[in-house]
């Protein structure tokens, strides 16, 4: 049985038919096609963002924490502009993003018509794949070829660009040819989910096995992948089995509980000291599901020296690209580890983890104080008892969020990791709570991030999205500032930076808002902002000068931290 | 194959979205691709890609794993050095005095090259071969006025009934 309908009303269908319930967007000439059709579809929310920057943003904090497609939806040309910052966060952190866009019709294409941009070639570099539909009847496998592309493997945003008269044209549903279609044009197999590349299997896995039982000082560097693959049971095995202490990537925080004694903190730049010099002295890394970023090994040629790497990662393509492995393992985190755990004998790693007890350093003098982020992150903890989900944005609280709070649950702390995309956090955390609606949502900003898309506000209000907002205050771009006092000869350029009256703001908006100035309020105010319905505002103003310690300088090695102000000494 | 360049032969979707993404991702990771040559192969609907990357194997396997994500690539692949042929064309522009003319055969016809159009005042030279005597051809050719040289890019095969899918590379 077959039905005529036109294009847009083929989109929401074939939206629907891939689970999709939920859209952030903003409607534009060249889409309004599909807003037209899209009241036939109540199943499919939608959400009026303020900024198509939002919608993006809003979709990838929604796939992360529901680990189903997030889609947005724009017009051509500026509205699809609008969406490139998002598409290049979800792409660099691997979350599955789909982008529907608008275009002019395919007369006008390549004529510079009015809202007319090469979005496809814009993203290029920033999607995993994009498509441009050019016959109404390719459109439903379009779709389904995104969701299918976006989800697969290491997942990436897809962008599938719709011409207007694509939208308006018609074509039978029920005739597509369905899922085979798209299949039959995806190339190459690219990493199948738990499927391992035969010649790695078995003879790789044992030797891993072999090096993690020789291994004398070994470590387990967890990052996004172990999340991706929801192999959190997997990773607590392996380091129960093995007493092998686990270190956790910017992206793996929330992978393994912080509570639990192998746990030992974030590497890299801002890592803790005990944690950075673990690494320099390990004998043996098992990194699973993480890249090696450079904020994450600091310069490679003096990266543990004296480590052999077992790398397990689902994209080949990662295997000793940064960092010389051992032994490169190919597949799903959940399905290696788990392949691991079979292989490797019990054993205890206590000499080693006493060596690394004796690296901790007490915590930097920059954190305590009154009104401190630690002070505000344990209120958190404590009024949430850890059970909410924490989005921060990008910058000095950043690294705060990070380091400050203990993370218990899976997936419970969500970031801009490799893009580092200021402005992250408020939109994210709409698509975050939009996921998780039995649980508080925490987006904490600095100052200048909330700044970048502080109109969300009205979103969430249009839409009753209850994200608490936190602004950690301090009247600098905090981040920049610190470098600028540590390597710029405190030359504060352009980082002095005025706000609003975030209170009247708040009001503004119609949201409970609060100012906070002592430490002694802290609690209080957390609390009120959980208690109240619907969003709320909560601007602490911390020290302006407050730093993160320890910090490895840009180019230098692991064994290299900062630990205090450049002329003071280390608080004993 | 000259020295360094390593080949790496691409099956794709012969669509210019799918080129301009393999060619882009090429630019974007930096690779020091030396040339690129496309065409159809015996499939309809799939193009034949040879990139030769100036750098060591290992680069260029890495260049193949970039390669063997992208949809609409069906298959890439690193020739083994020593176990692929590849060969390109050159059309050479020569002006040469009534009075050298047979001197210019003679080289002709050392490199097996062929005049393809003859005009008043100059001649058009089609010479086909490895990157190196393509060079040499060239070479000797400037003992004349060459006034114009269009090189295609080589392009690749592996020896034997090897096809790129069943190499240890895809």
């Amino acid at each position: 049985m077959t039905e005529l309908l036109t294009g847009s009303q083929i989109l929401c269908r074939v939206l629907r038919e891939q689970g999709i319930d939920l859209l952030f967007g903003y409607p534009g000439g060249a889409i309004m096609p599909f807003y037209h059709a899209l009241p036939e579809y109540p199943e499919l929310r939608h959400v009026l963002v303020r900024h198509e920057q939002a919608a993006a943003h809003a979709a990838d904090g929604y796939a992360r924490a529901s680990g189903r497609p997030g889609v947005c939806v724009a017009t051509s040309g500026p509205g699809a502009t609008n969406l490139v910052t998002g598409l290049a966060t979800a792409h660099m952190d691997n979350t599955p993003v789909v982008a529907i866009t608008g275009q002019v019709s395919r007369a006008m294409l390549g004529r510079d018509a009015f809202q007319e941009t090469d979005i496809i070639g814009i993203t290029q570099p920033i999607t995993k794949h994009s498509i441009l539909v050019e016959e109404v009847d390719e459109l439903a496998d379009a779709v389904r070829e995104a969701i299918a592309v976006a989800t697969e493997g290491r997942p990436g945003p897809v962008l599938v660009d719709v011409p207007k008269d694509v939208q308006t044209g018609k074509a039978e549903w029920g005739a597509g040819r369905g899922d085979a279609g798209a299949q039959g044009r995806r190339g190459a197999p690219f990493c199948d989910a738990a499927t391992l590349r035969p010649s790695a299997a078995a003879s790789d896995l044992d030797h891993a096995a072999r090096l993690i039982t020789a291994a004398e000082r070994p470590l387990i560097m967890a990052g996004h992948g172990v999340i991706l693959a929801e192999a959190y049971e997997e990773l607590r095995q392996l380091a129960e089995r093995t007493g092998i202490p686990v270190i956790t990537t910017l992206l793996g925080i929330s992978a393994f509980p912080e509570s639990h004694p192998l746990h030992l903190g974030m590497p890299g730049m801002h890592g803790e000291v005990h944690v950075n010099r673990a690494i320099q002295q390990a004998d043996l890394i098992i990194g699973v599901g993480l890249r090696f970023d450079d904020r994450v090994t600091g310069n490679l040629a003096a990266f543990a020296r004296g480590a052999r790497v077992i790398h397990l990662e689902l994209d080949p393509s990662e295997v000793g690209k940064n960092v010389p492995v051992a032994v490169g393992l190919v597949g799903d985190a959940r399905a290696l580890l788990g392949a691991l755990l079979q292989r490797v004998d019990r054993r205890e790693c206590g000499a080693w983890r006493a060596e690394i007890a004796s690296y901790v350093r007490p915590r930097p003098e920059s954190y305590r104080g009154d009104l401190s982020p630690e002070a505000i992150l344990r209120a958190i903890e404590e009024e949430t008892g850890g059970r909410c989900t924490i989005v921060s944005d990008v910058g000095q609280h950043q690294m705060w969020v990070a380091k400050l709070y203990r993370y218990q649950r899976p997936n419970s702390h969500i970031t801009s990791g490799g893009l580092g995309t200021m402005g992250f956090a408020v939109p994210a955390a709409m698509g975050v709570a939009l996921a998780r609606p039995d649980e508080p949502v925490w987006a904490i900003s600095g100052d200048g991030g909330f700044q970048m898309n502080m109109q969300e506000i009205a979103t969430m209000v249009q839409e009753g999205i209850p994200v608490k907002m936190a602004v950690f205050n301090n009247g600098y771009l905090g981040m920049v500032r610190q470098w600028q006092q540590f390597f710029h000869g405190r030359r504060y350029s352009a980082t002095p930076i005025w706000s609003p009256d975030y209170v009247r703001l708040a009001e503004a908006y119609g949201i409970p808002g609060r100012r906070v100035e002592t430490g002694a309020e802290v609690e209080d105010a957390v609390r009120e902002a959980l208690e109240r319905p619907g969003p709320a505002l909560v601007e602490f103003q911390i020290e302006q000068e407050a730093n993160v310690f320890p910090m490895i300088p840009p180019g230098a090695s692991l064994s290299e931290p900062i630990e205090a102000e450049p002329g003071r000494l280390v608080p004993a | 194959m000259s020295a360094g360049a390593q080949a790496v032969s691409v099956l794709i979707e012969d669509r210019m979205i799918t080129l301009t993404r393999a060619v882009g991702l090429l630019r974007r990771r930096n690779y020091p691709v030396r040339s690129f040559a496309v065409g159809p192969t015996a499939t309809p609907g799939l193009a034949r890609l040879t990139i030769m990357i100036q750098s060591d194997p290992s680069t260029a396997e890495r260049a193949v794993q970039h390669l063997q994500k992208m949809i609409g690539v069906r298959e890439a692949s690193a020739l083994p050095a020593g176990g692929a042929v590849a060969c390109e064309v050159a059309l050479v522009k020569v002006r040469a005095p009534g009075s050298r003319y047979g001197e210019l055969l003679d080289v002709l016809q050392l490199y097996r090259a062929s005049v393809v159009d003859d005009s008043a005042d100059a001649v058009i030279v089609e010479v086909s071969g490895s990157d190196a005597f393509v060079l040499s051809c060239l070479r000797a050719l400037e003992r004349f006025e060459i006034l114009e040289v269009a090189r295609s890019g080589a392009v690749a095969l592996e020896s034997g009934a090897g096809t790129g899918a069943a190499s240890p590379n895809s």
